[in-house]
């Protein structure tokens, strides 16, 4: 191929590389020095550093993204591990997914029904004799839902790493005398850690920006960086201040995929 | 009379309709070195994994040193495997993988230690455990699969095409090393392979299998010499295998002449086959000849000509000669009674021993008085 | 017993992830107007809906920008991992391999504002094309990433084979890359498609005021309170999904059945 075809096919590619890429990024980060009078300054982040408001808004915000990446963690593992020992494991996978084709509006407005006052929640509270409780508008069912919109992308990397692992490996382990407990605990979990630490990164993140569930679920009560993000850039319109958080989520961000990512040096398994 | 270490008795392995293992009996002596010899597919794996505990039989018992373990979880037997990709955990170190099993067992720390050091110095990889398993070759990995299954002193080591992913040159050297071994340690190998050489040449005994069935059981020279049917003969080594017909004991016809042949106990008449090796085969001239064959092509592989011939039948022959023949030229080819074996049709392995043994005798007789 | 264990851990994750989904239909055919007591069965939401012309012209608008953006992004992602599978410098194919994750890994809401800075900085008026854009936008790198898998299979002898027997370079285009990669571009269309069809957070930044898509347009039905024309979109939206999954679930079956068979034919 001559060179000039091969940039003709390039072009494209290199365009959205540049304009909606590299661009946009820049952009956040350049918008961030700006105040609302569009001077260049400093204010935003000295603003974020100094106001204990942000400063506790962030680590709640990253603190419920914890909880829900422990909590989908916690029962996304034993049900990839489960659904991967069956027989017709394919099909069972696919039911998996098919919940998150479902907008995930449409799955945040059924739990506004089912957490109602008289929703299917309180009926059953009522049943056991607790009684109607508030649940809609809480941390709780923020933490309830979000948690449900993010198991599957967690059982899904899960299953991929346990099903990429050789059976050899477990055999060799039942033959030199571990219990399926001692199997598990050093052989199984430390080699599919990578889809552990994958499911991390398509959990966490997202978690710290699920502004349309805190409004929808959360009432308002809980503001993540992501609610703050949309808060100043579409009602208060102070883009200056949502740039900045906007970076501080960036960072927040590439800090989660160093812890998580993958140390080539483990060598993993010779393809 | 030694004790078995380990006894199969009537064991059936089914998956749905589909039977892998038919009725396998065998037995394993403490202190030998045993293969399983077969093409893909034939069960042998299955016969491995079965002594192993990685799956449970439909039918028949499984023994160990007289008790039947079928029952025993692999965990908790005491026999140690050797797989086909090593399967060493790539999250831990060289040491931590040989020292794994121990570990489990909580051993204390220093006979660890030097277990593991000594179990790695057998394998002559004794400055290796410090290594990630990535940063091994082929053979490394090999000889540290091996250390991890033998620091656990199992009394039977199973081997699972061990080889098979090493090039040649290695595979030879791990024979011998694999040999040297298995005596040094004076346990029971267990080795499974689909290369006749690589049996031929470590065994004490080999067991043939095809399509779930031990077909011939003995020593490598028996086998080789003797195989018990068609698919053996094949199998193991180059043969010439003909049509033939049992005239009388000791007398088979085949390619237009009558021959002098070793075999006996078989009814007058019967079709049988007799099977030749081509390298009992002689060149001669015509006139010293047993049968006459026109040469085809010959290849030369270094140490002998291997020479394609027919006969005036239509019979194709294959001949090791250090000599070249002419391509084209008909030739004479001469072999000795003893060297053809005679087969028959659909006979079972008691059935052949049975009538080895009644005619050994004799030619045992034969023997003393010459 | 384990086994027993399992299985209903199972069924209670499963009837846990299908509950809400199997709740929002179920009140779409209620008589009532809340999602709290089933009132006995009626079509009459689906009546409703099927005569909201905004709705309407909303799901129309919606299916529009997911089939143009997962065209044009199926297009320029397919040349992109063309153009990154010939780079020959390592760094250079690490470095655009990078740059192509980043809106991947990037949360929706700095997608969406980072492009509404860029918009409004080119002072491009936000709606229709605003939407389009950043759809073709955040699709790019998925169908990179499902086309990219494909052409690394595909060997190097294999081109070489057909240049030796006299393939020109389109003709290896046509003829070999293309035909070789097509279940990477299908998977890659077919992503693309859904993710265009599932965005919320991004559309909603770039949006503007005349233009609205399904998701945005849920958003703030929800927040105004429970309305059953919902609940029975959520049942047309499930059957939709249901044969897109059928539908994807096919293709690549018989993708798999029709490289089985090549397999078989050349061993």
């Amino acid at each position: 191929m001559t060179k000039r075809r091969t940039w003709t096919y390039f072009l494209p590619y290199g365009l959205w590389l540049a304009l909606f890429v590299i661009a946009p990024v820049a952009l956040i980060i350049y918008q961030s020095f700006f105040d609302l009078g569009h001077h260049f300054t400093l204010s935003n982040y000295s603003t974020y550093f100094q106001s204990a408001t942000y400063l506790k808004m962030t680590a709640n915000s990253v603190w419920y993204a914890f909880l829900i990446t422990l909590f989908t963690g916690l029962i996304s593992y034993p049900t990839a591990y489960f659904i991967h020992q069956l027989k017709h494991r394919q099909f069972w996978l696919l039911l998996v997914i098919l919940p998150t084709w479902i907008n995930i509006l449409l799955k945040a407005y059924a739990f506004i029904g089912i957490f109602s006052q008289a929703g299917l929640a309180n009926q059953f509270l009522t049943f056991i004799g607790i009684g109607p409780q508030q649940i809609l508008f809480t941390n709780a069912s923020f933490i309830f839902v979000a948690t449900y919109i993010q198991i599957p992308f967690m059982i899904l990397p899960i299953y991929n790493a346990l099903d990429d692992l050789n059976p050899a490996f477990i055999n060799a382990s039942r033959d030199l005398g571990a219990s399926n407990w001692q199997t598990f605990r050093h052989v199984i979990f430390p080699l599919t850690l990578p889809g552990v630490k994958a499911g991390i990164q398509a959990v966490f993140i997202p978690s710290l920006s699920l502004f349309m569930l805190t409004r929808l679920i959360g009432g308002n009560k809980v503001i993540t960086l992501g609610t703050a993000i949309e808060e100043h850039f579409l009602t208060t319109m102070n883009w200056g201040m949502g740039s900045t958080i906007g970076v501080i989520l960036i960072v927040a961000m590439i800090v989660v995929m160093l812890l998580t990512g993958d140390q080539k040096r483990e060598g993993g398994t010779p393809r | 009379m030694t004790q078995p270490i380990i006894t199969l008795r009537n064991v059936t392995k089914r998956y749905g309709t589909h039977t892998i293992l038919k009725n396998i009996n065998l037995t394993l002596e403490s202190g030998k070195f045993y293969t399983l010899l077969g093409p893909s597919g034939c069960g042998k794996t299955t016969i491995l994994r079965a002594i192993a505990g990685f799956m449970t039989i439909s039918e028949g018992d499984v023994l160990f040193a007289g008790k039947r373990i079928n029952e025993v979880p692999a965990n908790k037997r005491n026999v140690n495997t050797v797989f086909q990709d090593y399967a060493l955990f790539p999250h831990m170190t060289v040491a931590e993988n040989v020292a794994f099993g121990l570990t489990l067992k909580k051993v204390a720390k220093d006979e660890i230690a030097q277990r593991v050091a000594k179990a790695l110095q057998l394998v002559q990889l004794a400055d290796y455990g410090d290594r990630a398993i990535s940063a091994l070759s082929g053979g490394q990995q090999q000889r540290i699969a091996i250390a991890r299954a033998i620091v656990m002193e199992p009394k039977v080591l199973l081997l699972d095409e061990p080889l098979s992913a090493l090039d040649a040159k290695l595979r030879r050297q791990m024979q011998y090393e694999l040999r040297d071994l298995q005596q040094r340690l004076g346990i029971t190998f267990l080795f499974v392979t689909h290369d006749q050489e690589e049996a031929l040449a470590m065994s004490d005994e080999i067991f043939v299998m095809n399509q779930g069935e031990v077909l011939q059981s003995g020593s490598p020279v028996d086998i080789y010499d003797e195989p018990i049917n068609h698919f053996v003969a094949d199998f193991i080594g180059e043969s010439n295998i003909l049509p033939a017909k049992m005239i009388a004991d000791f007398q088979v016809a085949f390619g237009g002449h009558q021959f002098e042949c070793a075999d006996a106990g078989i009814p007058d008449n019967e079709p049988v086959e007799v099977v030749i090796r081509p390298e009992d085969l002689t060149l001669t001239t015509r006139d010293q000849a047993k049968l006459t064959v026109t040469i085809d092509t010959q290849l030369f592989r270094g140490d002998y000509y291997e020479i394609a011939a027919t006969d005036n039948l239509g019979n194709a022959w294959l001949i090791h000669s250090v000599n070249p023949a002419e391509d084209g030229e008909t030739i004479g080819i001469t072999f000795r009674p003893q060297d053809l074996h005679v087969m028959r049709f659909g006979e079972k392995e008691a059935e052949f021993d049975a009538r080895l043994e009644t005619y050994e005798e004799l030619e045992g007789d034969n023997v003393d008085e010459t | 017993m384990k086994r027993r264990f399992a299985n209903i851990y199972l069924i209670i994750v499963f009837a846990i992830l299908y509950a809400p989904i199997i709740f929002l239909i179920a009140y779409s055919f209620s008589q009532g107007d809340t999602m709290t007591n089933f009132h006995g069965f009626t079509w009459r939401h689906y009546q409703t809906l099927f005569s909201d012309t905004r709705m309407l012209a909303i799901v129309a608008n919606t299916l529009l920008i997911a089939l143009l953006s997962a065209l044009i992004a199926t297009l320029i992602g397919t040349l992109g991992a063309l153009s990154i599978t010939r780079t020959t410098k390592r760094v250079t194919r690490e470095s655009l391999l990078t740059l192509n994750n980043v809106l991947m890994v990037s949360p929706d809401v700095i997608i969406g504002a980072s492009f509404l800075i860029f918009f409004t900085m080119l002072k491009i008026p936000l709606g229709f094309s605003t939407v389009l854009m950043s759809h073709i936008a955040f699709e790019i790198p998925i169908v990179v990433l499902m086309v990219l898998p494909r052409l690394r299979e595909m060997s190097a002898s294999l081109l070489d084979a057909a240049q030796d027997l006299g393939a020109t370079t389109r003709q290896l285009l046509t003829h070999v890359i293309i035909p070789f990669i097509s279940p990477g571009i299908f998977a890659g269309f077919f992503m693309a498609l859904t993710y265009s069809l599932d965005d919320f957070a991004v559309t909603f930044f770039v949006t503007g005021n005349g233009f609205s898509t399904l998701s945005v347009e849920i958003y703030s039905r929800a927040r105004q309170g429970i309305n059953l024309e919902i609940n029975a979109l959520s049942g047309v939206m499930f059957l939709f999904s249901l044969l897109l999954v059928g539908g994807y679930y096919w293709i690549q079956q018989a993708s798999q059945k029709r490289r089985q068979r090549k397999r078989e034919v050349v061993s």
